[in-house]
């Protein structure tokens, strides 16, 4: 194989949605720019560069913050979310019985949740990682249960006539072969995260030095600093898709030599 | 395929639906004067919460009429979303209330927005701590281990250069009271018309410390205009700055009926919490001040000191003139 391979596919796989984000950037300057489109509506691009730069140890510091609060959400969705779907998947009547009552977490409001799990579990890190994790399980739920009851019925009759019991049955056919579907639900989730924690530190996280992008939008929005709220915006979006893409590679690596959905 | 052709009948009666919906449409561009209820302006009014005493006068100019009887017709929304003076800006509605320190980091932003009446003369925004923590003063929440829950306005960064070492660990504020009713070591920004009231309600013990006193006072409440507003139409502005003053005038002295219209809007406060804060504010919104001046009036000098505050506080850049801010209703003829 080439040397250049893997730049190119780099290149190929990077290289169209940054040129996409690189136009877009400069259609909206140009239009700005033409229509005089007040700050306090939309900063231009240029100007939320410049301030990407100008305050980027006050924002990466913020990105940190926020950072730490959606990994541990998302560590906590990925595990539990795993883990009740294997007890809904490990009888009928169980999942029956308490299938609808995971739907709780796709509905709940999080700006009505949020305040009372500030005052059970402390604002800041904490309160804000149960908000990241509400709002984030239930994709990992949903999917996983969906892979663990879709296995052939014809390996699952196989695994009966080798006296496999219940939990060699999910450990090493039903959970292998729903891996696709749980890192769909993870994949889901990653996005859901991020939008959770900063919506969760609109509302109960720190401000000062720990402060997350949540509370600088917050807090330059009240100020009329736009710049600075396109700016977190950025940094969340970016946060979004790393998280994102991150899941995507190991799920690719996971799945590499046994499942088509790893391959393209 | 058949293409079925319009009779005239049907265009006539097209025509005369579409000439008759464009007639309804049609602005009326007459100017307000006292009694032209039939041919009242058209304006509104968006509230920067939901409905309690702090807005007490302008639904009292509605159910008054002191809106009628100066040509206007004022629709009031509750709760602007976000920050108000963008939606006055961006021509979303006419009028808007605001704090004073919005309207110069609005200014500074390049928003064209002007202050006609300013509601609360001393600002109603506090902390709230509980009596049983001992505290004698604002700078004991500042100088003693807990929470405080505040927004990062500019009130918070002129107390944090007040008192620098702050020991008191700053988060968010949260909705409601139920924080502070839960947790004995929090203090909790608040408006001493609102919260505490609240607070004692659900039998707690609040004590409250006014900003104001630390040292910044910014006009609260203030109804804002487009500029250009001021500059093209006075005789609205003047009307509306008469209007609000006749409403505040009815609330402070008599709001009682106006408090049981806005309790139908607010389901959340009750009767007894309405009366009590409507007694609480008269003293911030009927002041020294206003007993020789009028009710709503501004002052340079209130508006210079806010300006330079802002500037130290590294909230705007530069201090703008004063005469640029505001519209004193005691110019007007």
């Amino acid at each position: 194989m080439s040397s250049t391979a893997p730049l190119r596919r780099f290149v190929a796989s990077f290289g169209p949605p940054v040129v996409v984000l690189v136009a877009g950037m400069l259609l909206v300057e140009l239009y700005v720019r033409w229509a005089n489109t007040p700050i306090y509506l939309v900063p231009r691009p240029s100007k939320v560069l410049l301030t990407l730069n100008l305050e980027r140890e006050y924002l990466v510091a913020a990105l940190w913050t926020t950072t730490k609060a959606a990994l541990v959400g998302f560590g906590a969705s990925a595990f539990s979310g795993v883990a009740i779907a294997i007890v809904l998947a490990s009888s009928v009547w169980v999942r029956r019985a308490l299938s609808p009552y995971t739907v709780f977490f796709q509905t709940v409001p999080i700006i009505a949740i949020a305040p009372m799990l500030s005052i059970w579990l402390a604002p800041g890190l904490k309160a804000v990682s149960a908000c990241a994790f509400i709002v984030s399980v239930f994709p990992v739920i949903a999917n996983t249960l969906a892979g663990l009851v879709a296995t052939d019925p014809a390996l699952v009759d196989l695994f009966r006539l080798y006296g496999a019991g219940r939990a060699a049955t999910m450990f090493k056919l039903r959970f292998p072969s729903s891996l696709p579907n749980v890192f769909t639900g993870l994949r889901v989730a990653a996005g859901l995260t991020v939008i959770g924690t900063v919506v969760a530190e609109f509302l109960v996280g720190e401000l000062g030095e720990e402060q997350g992008l949540g509370v600088v939008i917050v807090s330059a929005s009240h100020n009329g600093h736009s710049d600075r709220v396109f700016a977190a915006v950025l940094l969340a979006s970016a946060l979004g898709l790393a998280m994102f893409g991150t899941v995507n590679l190991v799920g690719r690596r996971v799945l590499a030599n046994w499942h088509a959905s790893a391959r393209d | 395929m058949s293409t079925r052709v319009w009779t005239r009948r049907e265009i006539a009666v097209l025509l005369a639906l579409s000439a008759a919906v464009g007639l309804g449409c049609k602005k009326d561009k007459e100017a307000p004067g006292a009694g032209s209820a039939s041919h009242a302006k058209h304006l509104s009014l968006t509230l920067d919460w939901v409905p309690e005493p702090e807005f007490g006068g302008f639904y009292a100019a509605r159910e008054s009429g002191a809106f009628g009887t100066h040509g206007l017709d004022v629709d009031i929304k509750p709760r602007g979303q976000g920050e108000t003076w963008k939606l006055v800006a961006q021509h979303v509605t006419d009028f808007a209330t605001t704090s004073a320190d919005q309207v110069l980091i609005a200014r500074e932003q390049g928003a064209d927005v002007v202050a006609i009446f300013a509601v609360y003369q001393t600002s109603p925004q506090g902390i709230m701590v509980h009596k049983a923590r001992g505290f004698s003063k604002i700078d004991d929440v500042f100088t003693n281990p807990g929470t405080l829950e505040a927004e990062d306005a500019p009130w918070l960064k002129y107390l944090l250069r007040k008192f620098p070492g702050s020991v008191v660990k700053l988060v968010s504020n949260s909705p409601g009271i139920a924080s502070f009713l839960a947790k004995p070591e929090l203090s909790k920004q608040c408006f001493i018309t609102s919260e505490p009231l609240q607070a004692l309600a659900a039998d707690s013990d609040p004590q409250t410390f006014l900003i104001a006193d630390a040292g910044y006072n910014p006009y609260t409440t203030v109804v804002i205009a487009r500029g250009e507003m001021v500059r093209d139409e006075p005789e609205t502005i003047k009307q509306m700055i008469l209007a609000l003053r006749e409403g505040w005038r009815a609330y402070v002295d008599d709001p009682a009926a106006t408090n049981a219209v806005m309790g139908k809007l607010n389901r959340e406060m009750d009767a007894h919490t309405f009366a009590e804060s409507a007694r609480v504010q008269r003293a911030l919104i009927e002041t020294d001040a206003t007993k020789k001046s009028a009710l709503g009036e501004m002052t340079t000098e209130r508006w210079q000191t806010l300006a330079q505050q802002l500037v130290d506080l590294a909230v705007i850049k530069k201090a703008p003139p004063a005469r640029e801010l505001f519209v004193s209703p005691l110019a007007t003829p």
